[in-house]
């Protein structure tokens, strides 16, 4: 971190590399086919605001919150609401091993259902709960990626948790 | 455990089975070729949001190899340039505004304040000068798309103020919304915080282009 803050591209790529992955999948959720572009030039503008990172606070947040304002952006700027184009894949995502304790709880079906459902919620609530447990992000991060506070992901986890619940049963 | 718990449990374990597009390597885009990179920090400083829709051009183009903003302007290197016509640089530049026309338009005065006629269209105002060489200037900042396949150089204009200096090859430029794309020439583009400015002659040289926009500039200070 502090040589990429001394202006070593290679340092701060090396970082980017660490998250690109999470960062793209905000982005993604968030503006759908814009993410690519929202991730790239979230983290080109990442790039030129580290004289502006606090040192010693985590990276990760600070660059998911970048990126997630740029995927915003573009999603009000084409004025379509992302269409996602998530699907949960029938075969075993483990490829040909034995599926993970976690994966085997849902049946397929029940996944797809699953899915459906948390498709079919409004916008803030289907982004709280992905962010929360399709990509396993902490309060902060969430906070951070939501541009919200962390009580605010808290309540409104909460809500989106009870709507999901009425719609999938 | 609650049924609450419950539905935790299950959205957590969907999220291993979810299709994600695969991830673009956006790390290994920012360690380029020093000169590249340099174009990409630049593209930083000002950076915008592109109003891509507006300058829609075949997906065809498939060895683009990415872009970079400059404030109004979205520059991309492309393997292969778009067709695109050849017209001389007064070509549809709209019709004939005065200073104040070119005031509502960009928000300030049109630099610098001696110049010949202006002439306006969707939002940028443009003139002729000697070389021939065409300035032209707007406020708003999602106007102008390149493609080049030539050079392009990140330039210290004026203290604070970066520029991209293309040259080499003719490059296609979308000049306006829904305008037939035409080749250009060497072109200077830079942007303060209010407004892009560009300078397009053939014959233009890097040297020339910048004491031009510098002279421009120092008419902004006066």
């Amino acid at each position: 971190m502090r040589r990429a803050r001394r202006g070593d591209e290679r340092a701060f790529a090396e970082l980017v590399r660490m998250h690109q992955e999470i960062a793209y999948r905000i982005a993604y959720l968030i503006s759908g086919d814009e993410g690519e572009d929202a991730v790239q030039d979230g983290v080109l503008k990442a790039w030129r605001a580290l004289g502006r990172f606090r040192p010693g606070a985590p990276f990760r947040p600070w660059l998911l919150r970048i990126v997630a304002n740029e995927a915003r952006n573009r999603r009000r700027s084409s004025g379509r609401r992302a269409a996602l184009a998530l699907r949960a894949e029938r075969e075993d995502v483990s490829g040909g091993a034995a599926p993970s304790p976690e994966a085997a709880v849902l049946a397929a079906d029940e996944r797809e259902r699953l899915l459906s459902a948390l498709e079919g919620l409004p916008d803030d609530a289907r982004l709280v709960l992905a962010c929360r447990y399709l990509l396993e992000l902490s309060e902060t991060e969430t906070a951070a990626a939501l541009g919200v506070r962390r009580g605010t992901v808290k309540s409104r986890a909460s809500r989106a948790l009870e709507r999901l619940r009425e719609s999938y049963d | 455990m609650t049924e609450r718990e419950h539905l935790e449990r299950d959205l957590r374990s969907l999220g291993p089975t979810v299709a994600w597009p695969p991830t673009p390597d956006v790390a290994s885009r920012l360690e380029l070729s020093p000169r590249r990179r340099r174009a990409l920090v630049a593209a930083v400083a000002l950076a915008v949001v592109a109003l891509a829709a507006a300058f829609a051009v075949p997906q065809s183009r498939s060895a683009i190899l990415r872009f970079f903003h400059l404030r109004g302007v979205s520059v991309e290197r492309v393997g292969t340039l778009p067709r695109a016509q050849e017209l001389p640089l007064a070509a549809g530049l709209g019709s004939p505004v005065d200073d104040a026309g070119a005031l509502s338009v960009l928000g300030g005065p049109f630099l610098p304040a001696v110049h010949g006629t202006l002439y306006g269209r969707d939002g940028i105002v443009s003139t002729l000068l000697r070389g021939p060489v065409l300035l032209s200037e707007f406020g708003a900042p999602e106007f102008l798309k390149k493609f080049v396949t030539s050079n392009v150089e990140w330039v210290d204009v004026a203290p604070g103020v970066q520029g991209l200096w293309i040259s080499g090859a003719p490059h296609v430029v979308f000049f306006f919304p829904g305008a037939s794309p035409r080749l250009a020439g060497n072109v200077l583009v830079w942007a303060t915080d209010t407004r892009t400015f560009r300078l397009e002659g053939r014959d233009l040289g890097r040297n020339d282009a910048l004491r031009l926009a510098r002279e421009i500039m120092g008419t902004s200070k006066g």
